[in-house]
């Protein structure tokens, strides 16, 4: 980005007054009026987001423990990173983990979506609040939560559908179960959030594009396809970078639920990154590792933009 | 006593002097305050508090303020903490905590503390200093030790006619398959004789009592040894006992080992002194006995709790922290301390009579010589403990023994590097 | 929906597959709501039928121990007091801050506002685990720990918040406010007297969103206080745990219910308003 070409977007305001915009002084006295607007936040987050960012930056390069003695590595925490064959596990985790979770709760907020805005329905607004509820609950909450239902021993989950003939057993603990079962937890807690921004994103479509559709004797599966999905795009790329940053960090309820168990099958990249620093009080180490996963998150939300194509709508 | 500390303080005034320039925290003549972390919630918390304050009112230039935590959240704060400079000066952890704090240069050494025939550390149970030892220097003095031991369910044993608590491993599962009981026959007992953690056991020390009681172990001199052939037959004959005969659940963790003798559904667990109090307000009638002996060996591994002086401190702060430790192991403290927390002496010289009343303390000091300390000095006990839980939790689940012995020896070894 | 079409609609009769509908709804929202009904019920259960086999969802019996038990073990109210300090002091400056920041990058044209664009979402995926001992250092070189200060600056304006209220400051109409330049109105003025009213849903949808976040963070108020009277209800529940590490169920739940309760409540009491706010943000 040049100073000379801002970009010239779709949403770009005009320039205050006509004319203006070409000369320096202009530019000079737009940019100091925004910088004002910008400067309180820019100071929150440059003093207690970036720095602390450039700082762990350098602390990835060195072998520092926290208290004070650390020398220059130089690459060797970002070596071990990608050799280490408990990182590679957990990065494969993280993988599992984002696939378990990212499209089950996109495709539970879109599908519930759909459905409540059927206007048909009763008691719509009890379902979107309840559908909601659970996005206020703490994910420490509600990892007891469920926790409690799905014991072995004395969990009503558990016990319910023995009933029904399903053995679930030590979910926690198994090693198939215990990932989906953490993903679920996340599901839970966070389906509600996209599900009203995709019921807003609905209300948002102009019935007379439905009218349209049905006089040219589309019916429900065509309209969903060729109106519906189309014209949530845009919704649908916000929600689903926002899930996989939610999926890439996954720590709360694995913290709490299985510690990263059983053997280490829910060992998450920040649940390696929490152990490496917090615990084994690799600090350096630790830094290294979040940033491989800062590059990677940021990689991928690029790939998402592009496969949604809308990145000039939403970024510029 | 006193010439001692009146010496000490001398040099420690002098040295203060030279440092005040450049630290924040202690001035030599004002009074010294501490910050003390701990984890001691229940009735062992407050006996601990009583302690403290006996020491502030009988030491007029030093104050110490405790800030109660529980360990999990000590663990989660203190490197923070610390490493800006806000942290406790004295600090009490999980033992086996205590060695990667000390080897980044978190703690003070107290090597010299120990020289000083004033510390009261020379009759502290060796096991229990061997945990605050990292690379040949001591960075804490013990605030708890104490052997892991059964605690049975008496009236599920009466219930089951068993009347001698088991001797040996073979009558230990014999025992617990009498106590096993499945009622309706599916498959699933209602009862179970015992109750055997796989990973994440009580202070991490199950299954090293289990590999000690064979004549195995993990780690020896700084070397990996967890692949031995003893060890290979103790993961076979507890995998047998658990699965095959069903004494206990599998899958089941320290946390849920105590919750199941909690609620009457196990008639043993493998636990520490506070089994006593849940069993009580339970309203279970229980009793401790030794961890049964295995075939070679009768040992359990200890739980320890250690307490360190943060390095940050100035001397003077130093010199108040080892006050405190000193008038903690002093003789009175330690039977109080005992008696209050309901753990055994950490003094092997205080007569068994001493702490006679409290009938767990009694019974925990009689085992007492059984306790061994935990990985001591290894700074990376994460990951040996994680390699220890993983194995465990395979091999119960039907793994194969000899490869994760493999495996599990190669972790531990590349940990200890 | 229009109005007009939704009338016609409902007219109609009842189909078939909106009965299914329904009934996919209901046994959803029974398996959304079921934590949050074991929650309260076990909050109120006698310790023995908490860990019974076989479990049943009511308490035979109403009581009050577990919850007497909280109280006794936690400075609950302070805690709560705190909770409500840190959510809401955060929630205040954030709303403040982000929507001065947000006004700029949604409104204003200025070099590099694509870039600082980018850089401020970038700052979304570093998981905060990895800058949080650089920044408790920060925090303490400034002297703020064990302070309200040290707990409500660094999270007094946040990436998402301006993201979320530029997309929202982008979608309203722009000729009142270019009129109201051209009569000489100030950049602030614009901002004050013309988008700021317009966006009171998406204000209150972010400060809803703000508040329950830091409400129930765990991490940073567990990590930054080191007195336990300084921290919040959600940081506080870890204390309930006993000295092997257990967390009696019917104490934890009922610590669980203290710490969501005023959150639901207060959420109960805007949901409507909340939701229907949405559909006027710029989330979609």
């Amino acid at each position: 980005m040049t100073a000379q070409h801002p970009p010239a977007r779709r949403y770009r305001p005009p320039a205050p007054l006509g004319g203006r915009r070409g000369s320096r002084r202009g530019l000079g006295r737009r940019n100091l009026r925004a910088f004002a607007f910008l400067a309180p936040a820019l100071v929150v987050l440059g003093l207690f987001v970036v720095w602390p960012m450039i700082s762990a930056l350098r602390l990835s390069f060195t072998d520092a423990s926290g208290f004070g003695r650390e020398e220059w590595v130089g690459l060797e925490n970002y070596v071990t990173v990608f050799t280490d064959p408990d990182i590679l596990n957990a990065v494969l985790n993280t993988v599992q983990y984002t696939l378990l979770f990212t499209p089950t709760a996109v495709l539970a907020a879109l599908g519930l979506a759909l459905l409540l805005n059927n206007p048909h329905l009763p008691f719509r607004s009890f379902f979107r609040t309840a559908l909601f509820v659970p996005f206020v609950i703490s994910f420490a909450v509600a990892a007891f939560a469920w926790s409690y239902l799905i014991d072995p021993q004395v969990g009503l989950l558990n016990y319910w559908l023995g009933g029904l003939g399903i053995r679930m057993g030590n979910v926690l603990q198994d090693p198939t179960l215990a990932m989906p079962a953490v993903a679920f937890v996340a599901v839970w807690k966070l389906f509600g959030f996209y599900f009203v921004i995709f019921l807003a994103g609905l209300q948002d479509i102009p019935a007379s594009l439905y009218e349209a559709a049905r006089v040219d004797g589309a019916g429900p599966w065509s309209r969903l396809r060729h109106v519906t999905l189309p014209l949530l795009s845009n919704t649908m790329a916000f929600v689903l970078i926002f899930a996989m940053i939610a999926a890439l960090q996954a720590f709360d309820q694995i913290y709490v639920m299985t510690g990263g168990g059983p053997y280490g099958n829910t060992q998450t990249m920040v649940m390696e990154i929490y152990e490496s620093g917090f615990r084994k009080l690799e600090v350096g180490f630790a830094s290294a590792l979040s940033y491989v996963l800062l590059i990677a998150t940021l990689l991928l939300s690029i790939v998402q933009f592009l496969f949604f194509g809308r990145k000039e709508k939403d970024l510029s | 006593m006193t010439r001692t500390r009146t010496l000490l303080g001398a040099g420690a005034a002098a040295l203060a002097l030279i440092m005040t320039g450049c630290s924040g925290g202690g001035d030599a003549d004002g009074p010294v305050e501490l910050t003390f972390w701990h984890g001691y919630t229940e009735a062992d918390g407050d006996v601990l508090e009583a302690i403290v304050e006996d020491f502030n009112a009988s030491h007029e230039d030093i104050t110490i303020a405790t800030e109660v935590k529980t360990w999990a959240s000590i663990d989660d704060t203190l490197l923070t903490a610390l490493s800006a400079g806000e942290g406790p000066d004295i600090v009490a952890m999980p033992a086996e905590r205590l060695p990667v704090y000390a080897s980044r240069g978190a703690f003070a050494s107290l090597d010299d503390f120990y020289e000083d025939e004033d510390s009261n550390t020379a009759h502290l149970v060796p096991g229990a200093v061997d945990m605050v030892e990292v690379e040949g220097e001591k960075y804490g003095v013990p605030a708890g030790f104490v052997p892991l031991a059964v605690y049975y369910n008496t009236s599920l044993f009466e219930d089951a006619g068993i009347e001698e608590f088991p001797q040996d491993w073979d009558q230990w599962v014999e025992a617990a398959e009498q106590l096993t009981v499945d009622e309706n026959g599916d498959g699933t007992p209602e009862q179970y004789g015992a109750v055997i953690p796989d990973h994440e056991t009580v202070a991490n020390g199950l299954w090293p009592s289990l590999f000690y009681g064979n004549g195995g172990g993990i780690v020896e001199d700084g070397q990996a040894v967890i692949d031995s052939p003893q060890n290979a037959e103790t993961l076979e004959f507890w995998r047998s006992a658990i699965v095959d005969d069903q004494i206990s659940p599998t899958g089941v963790d320290g946390i849920g080992a105590d919750e199941l003798f909690g609620s009457g559904k196990a008639a043993m667990t493998v636990g520490g002194p506070w089994m006593a109090s849940i069993a009580t307000e339970n309203g279970i009638d229980y009793a401790i006995a030794p961890i049964p002996a295995g075939p070679e060996a009768q040992a359990a591994s200890a739980i320890g709790i250690s307490m360190a002086a943060s390095a940050e401190a100035t001397d003077a702060e130093q010199e108040a922290a080892e006050e405190f430790f000193s008038f903690f192991l002093n003789e009175e403290n330690s039977v109080e301390w005992s008696l209050g927390s309901g753990w055994p002496p950490l003094r092997s010289d205080i007569p068994a009579e001493d702490v006679a009343s409290n009938p767990v303390v009694a019974s925990l000091t009689e085992m007492a010589e059984l306790g061994r300390p935990l990985l001591p000095g290894v700074v990376n006990s994460v990951d040996v403990l994680t390699a220890v839980d993983e194995l465990t939790q395979r091999a119960v689940a039907g793994g194969d023994i000899d490869a994760l012995l493999d495996e599990a020896q190669g972790k531990i070894q590349d940990a200890l590097e | 929906m229009s109005a007009v079409a939704a009338s016609r609609r409902g007219k109609r009769a009842i189909k078939p597959s909106t009965v299914l509908v329904t009934i996919a709804v209901v046994a959803v929202s029974a398996v959304v709501l079921l934590p949050i009904a074991i929650i309260v019920l076990t909050a109120f259960k006698p310790v023995a039928e908490v860990n019974a086999f076989p479990p049943s969802l009511f308490p035979s019996e109403w009581t009050l121990d577990n919850l007497k038990r909280v109280t006794s073990d936690l400075p609950f109210l302070r805690l709560t007091v705190n909770s409500f300090v840190f959510a809401g002091g955060v929630t205040a400056f954030a709303l403040v801050f982000d929507s001065l920041a947000a006004y700029a990058l949604a409104r204003m044209d200025f070099t590099g506002r694509r870039v600082l664009l980018i850089a401020i979402i970038a700052t979304l995926m570093i998981p905060f685990q990895a800058t949080l001992i650089p920044l408790y250092q920060l925090v303490a070189d400034l002297g703020w720990v064990n302070s309200y200060a040290g707990l409500i600056a660094p999270r007094a304006a946040d990436a998402f918040g301006i993201f979320f209220l530029r997309q929202f400051f982008l979608a309203l109409p722009r000729d009142v406010d270019a009129a109201a330049r051209i009569d000489g109105a100030s950049e602030f003025r614009v901002f004050r007297s013309i988008v700021l009213p317009n966006a009171v849903p998406a204000l209150l949808t972010l400060g809803l969103f703000t508040f329950v976040n830091n409400w129930n963070d765990l991490l940073w108020p567990l990590v930054f206080t080191t007195k336990a009277e300084m921290g919040t209800i959600t940081s506080g529940l870890t204390l309930l745990t006993g000295p092997s590490g257990i967390v009696p169920h019917g104490v934890m739940m009922a610590g669980s219910l203290i710490a969501i309760l005023p959150l639901v409540i207060a959420f109960l009491f805007i949901q409507r308003r909340f939701i229907e706010n949405i559909a006027t943000t710029g989330l979609k």
